[in-house]
């Protein structure tokens, strides 16, 4: 976190000048102070003990410092790139259907057909629901002994026996992102229906006008206006599941054999599981500076501090 | 109780990476106590910045504020007792009016009953007695700019500070409200400083005009001197609508006298005038004083290209030959069209003659400068 | 109406009609989707499990509910600690969480720095930042101070992943109070920090009660953090606990959704008395 070290040093080095009216360095005091002690207390210091740690072998109980060595065995293991790939697999998957969901359901929405207000308060709940009931509703729906959707396939004759899709190889990344989407859809389709309900109907009136077709009036103009929200979406949330840990961890720990375990499930692993800290610090380095990189390039790409700043 | 303000070479600088920008350059000013006195300009010019000094939410980068005897340039708006009307209105939305229009008295630790007798009568002085109880969310802007005038009204300021209040409104409630601060003034003992970039509400409302340009002070008058003697070409074109037609001559000295020679006329100077008999100098006409026909002593054709009718008059907006634009103003020339070619004429008594300066050499025959600046303004004309 | 200009194989009529059938088709596919879940979790909820899963199957039409799922819930587990742990730390994080944002904000706003964006990206790439990422470090330092297992030390984490948004929303939402209120309360004598009590929290009440919400949100929803600095069962927040319920033998589906119930109470009456509120942090942060 050194950008935001460097962004106070920088703020209270300079001449902190504001607006001509006298009497105010106490406020000034009250409204930096917490902010600033906050984030060194509770980010750069615990990052910047982690990262000094990943540079150690052992490090709670001997510790032996090895430089970069952890990162050496861990970027050199195999399973460190499947687990990568997990990871990207998980958070592409997510968020496509999510924005494909999203974006299929603001656009009926859009339409006003009846009872598009009841669906829309609808769509609220997954939004509200605490990640851990949505597992817990999910792995009802999928069990392999009650599930009810076990339940349906066997009734409907598609398949002999139960799947126990969180456990089972081939479903258990499949099974995690549904669930995933289930949740999560629903903030693409917020958002995107906010920018739908901006765009100014008198194109669309214009666009018939002119004997343009449905297809094509998705094309010209709904879709120039939504290109913004989509990317941000694509880019945020993309980030977003890629760092997930909880909903991946609730309903397989990782497994099965670590076919869910992506990068957020491997740090917790190494640091609890095999009680590794200086692997866990390290890997957890890694996926810090990976983060750093994702954000120069949203930042270059939208300049959204150009919002307060 | 009203006091006069002092301005002594104040000037403010903003700085911002690098780049200084220099609102207010050197400005000096006497204000006298009581009087209405209006800041005017085009946009940028450093008339709000001036006002914000006087209100103590800017501070001077070198020069004093004084309002009668007291230095205030240090002192924060909190001690200073100024009122203030924004461009924005600012009214509190969470507070009724009764609560904003009282706010400062409160803060000031007077007693209830007194806030409500005070609050009372400003309302009735500025008709908004029906709305009190409201809150700001349900006024219309007229009502909103009378509630904040009602703030600055109880608090019997000694400078009443209105910063561009009517930007926002339209023009009959511009009208109404022109009326109401005009009021306001008389009632209180106060004296009011105005800004506005609508030179209209300056030269109706105004005992004296402060006319800025780029920070620097252009003119300080009453509106009437304003308008009859502008010390400058800058002046002159701002002042009055439509614009003073400015046109390009050369001085030439023959036989008969000093005359001057432009696109299409020449005009004469009598002889006596201390006037330049050399080069070349822009003079000045304003519409109004246009007479269609060729009785004036000088005569020039405009070529007619839009025409607008008032009702009363009409304006007629044409070019001379020499392609400058030149407005007429009449009430004989309702029956203009596009392209018609319009005689009209013009005595020197009614033109100003400008050096290349910009600064005026002549008011009609008068030579500039032999005018005293008129005692009560107290402007220093540079 | 009129037909088009012939353009495609049908005529418009029938393309709008289709339109229209796809249109309610997916509303529909869509509304069973996101419903068919939350009504399952109800019904197990609401009626005994003897009930439910009479006959080797699940009976989704409730005939006869009880209360007998939340008895035992109450009865045999400690989920009125793990509430009460809970509510701790959400109180206590949302409190933090909140009081930095506005104060974060008003500076951040009314203050002239260099260093602005710089700082509006910092307070972004925090907002980015995968807990379990900030979780490891924070368990180093936690152990190292001894304060894991703390109430302190869970709320400490929390408002580190719920402050960053909160910062900026405010942030975002008092660039829309005018300075001129403020100035206008300075002529009339008010002190700044009297102006900053009459006239500046009060016009910022909409923003930090979404702001709020949304760090009770992120607190209440919380399993990551709460798991990392949490390893003693009486210190489980409602999350942890109850995801270890599955795990045990005598807590069945029956009781699991009706925890499920429970721990969604409090996000659902937010949803309830304070909707206006959340459409106020969709609008201002876009992101979440």
């Amino acid at each position: 976190m050194s950008t935001a070290l460097k962004s106070r040093l920088a703020a209270a080095g300079s001449a902190l000048r504001e607006r001509d009216v006298d009497g105010t360095t106490l406020l000034l005091a009250a409204c930096f102070v917490p902010m600033l002690a906050f984030f060194v207390v509770v980010w750069v210091i615990p990052i910047v003990y982690a990262l000094g740690m990943s540079l150690f072998a052992s490090p709670v109980r001997s510790p032996e410092f090895v430089g970069l060595g952890n990162y050496a065995e861990l970027l050199g293991n195999g399973a460190f790139w499947g687990f990568l790939w997990n990871s990207v697999v998980y958070a592409v998957a997510t968020t496509g259907l999510s924005l494909v969901i999203g974006l299929g359901l603001a656009l009926v929405i859009n339409q006003r057909i009846r009872g598009g207000d009841a669906l829309r308060t609808l769509m609220i709940f997954p939004y509200l629901l605490p990640t851990l009931v949505v597992i817990f509703m999910w792995k009802f729906i999928l069990d392999p002994n009650i599930g009810i959707l076990n339940q349906f396939l066997v009734d409907a004759g598609l398949i002999d026996k139960p799947i126990a899709f969180f456990s089972t190889l081939e479903f258990a990344m499949p099974a995690v992102v549904v669930t995933s989407v289930w949740k999560f859809a629903s903030f693409a389709f917020f958002i995107l229906l906010a920018r739908l309900q901006a765009i100014d109907p008198d194109l669309y009136e214009r666009a018939r006008v002119e004997g343009a077709t449905t297809w094509q009036a998705f094309r010209d103009i709904t879709f120039p206006h939504l290109r913004g929200a989509i990317l941000i979406i694509l880019l945020v949330r993309g980030i977003w599941m890629f760092n997930k840990f909880d909903i991946i961890y609730l309903s397989t720990r990782g497994g099965p054999l670590q076919q869910t375990t992506t990068l957020p499930i491997r740090v917790y692993q190494l640091a609890f599981s095999e009680v590794n800290f200086g692997m866990a610090t390290a890997l957890a380095g890694v996926m810090f500076f990976l983060l750093a990189g994702v954000a120069v390039v949203y930042f270059r790409a939208f300049a959204p501090e150009t919002e307060v700043a | 109780m009203a006091t006069s303000i002092h301005l002594d070479t104040v000037r403010k600088e903003f700085r911002t990476l690098g780049n200084t920008h220099v609102a207010v350059d050197d400005l000096s000013l006497d204000i006298p106590e009581g009087s209405f006195t209006t800041f005017v300009g085009p946009s940028g010019c450093g008339k709000t910045t001036t006002l914000r000094m006087l209100a103590g939410l800017e501070t001077p980068t070198s020069g004093t504020v004084s309002f009668g005897d007291e230095d205030v340039t240090d002192l924060p708006p909190q001690e200073r007792n100024v009122s203030m009307v924004f461009q924005s209105i600012a009214l509190y939305p969470h507070m009724s009016v009764r609560e904003n229009i009282g706010y400062g008295l409160k803060v000031h630790g007077v007693p209830k009953a007194e806030r409500d007798e005070r609050i009372d009568e400003a309302a009735a002085v500025l008709q908004i007695e029906e709305q009190l109880e409201k809150m700001p969310a349900e006024l219309s802007g007229g009502q909103q700019q009378r509630v904040a005038l009602g703030g600055a009204f109880v608090q019997d300021p000694d400078v009443l500070l209105l910063d561009e209040p009517m930007s926002d409104l339209d023009a009959k409630l511009k009208s109404d409200l022109r009326v109401e601060i005009q009021r306001l003034h008389q009632e209180l003992d106060t004296t009011v400083v105005y800004v506005t970039h609508d030179q209209t509400e300056a030269m109706t409302m105004s005992d004296h005009v402060v006319l800025l340009r780029d920070g620097e002070l252009a003119q300080v008058d009453p509106p009437k001197q304003l308008f009859d003697y502008p010390n400058s070409e800058y002046v002159a074109q701002f002042i009055g609508m439509p614009s003073t037609n400015v046109v390009d001559c050369a001085v030439e000295a023959g036989d008969g006298g000093t005359a001057l020679v432009g696109p299409g006329f020449e005009l004469s100077l009598p002889a006596g005038i201390d006037a330049p008999t050399a080069g070349r100098v822009r003079l000045g006409i304003r519409p109004q004083y246009l007479d269609v026909g060729s009785d004036g002593a000088c005569r020039l054709s405009v070529d007619v290209e839009v025409v607008e009718t008032l009702g009363t008059e009409s304006v007629v907006h044409g070019r001379l030959e020499d392609g400058t634009s030149f407005d007429v103003v009449s009430d004989a020339v309702d029956d203009a069209v596009a392209g018609d070619r319009l005689d009209v004429s013009f005595d020197l008594a009614n033109a100003f003659v400008f050096g290349e300066d910009g600064e005026t050499i002549l008011f009609g025959s008068e030579r500039a400068g032999e005018r005293s600046s008129p005692a009560g303004a107290g402007g220093v004309t540079p | 109406m009129a037909t088009s200009t012939g353009r495609g194989l049908v005529s418009h009529d029938t393309q709008k009609r289709l339109q229209r059938i796809a249109v309610y088709l997916t509303a529909l596919l869509i509304s069973v989707f996101t419903i068919v879940p939350v009504y399952v979790m109800v019904v197990i909820a609401i009626q005994s499990p003897a009930t439910t899963f009479a006959g080797g199957r699940v009976n989704l039409l409730p005939t006869e509910p009880s209360l007998r799922n939340f008895l035992v819930l109450l009865g045999s587990t400690d989920t009125v600690r793990y509430f009460v742990n809970s509510l701790v730390v959400t109180l206590g994080s949302t409190v933090l969480s909140t009081t930095i944002a506005v104060a974060a904000g008003y500076g951040l706003t009314r203050f002239d720095f260099t260093g602005k964006s710089l700082a509006a990206r910092a307070v972004l790439f925090s907002y980015m930042f995968s807990p379990i990422v900030l979780a490891i470090p924070l368990y180093v330092v936690f152990s190292t101070l001894g304060l894991l297992n703390s109430h302190f030390a869970l709320t400490l984490a929390l408002t580190a992943i719920s402050a960053p948004f909160c910062i900026w929303l405010m942030w975002q939402y008092f660039q829309t109070v005018p300075i001129a209120l403020e100035e206008s309360a300075w002529v009339r004598g008010a002190s700044r920090w009297r102006t900053v009590r009459d006239v500046v929290l009060p016009v910022a009440r909409p923003g930090y009660i979404s702001a709020a919400i949304f760090a009770f949100a992120v607190a209440w929803n919380d399993f990551t953090m709460a798991r990392v600095v949490m390893s003693r069962d009486e210190m489980y927040t409602i999350t942890v606990g109850a995801s270890l319920f599955l795990d045990r033998v005598n807590i069945g589906w029956g009781e699991t959704m009706a925890v499920s119930l429970l721990i969604s109470i409090p996000p659902f009456l937010i949803a309830l008395f304070l909707q206006r509120y959340l459409l106020q942090g969709f609008s201002v942060g876009g992101l979440e």
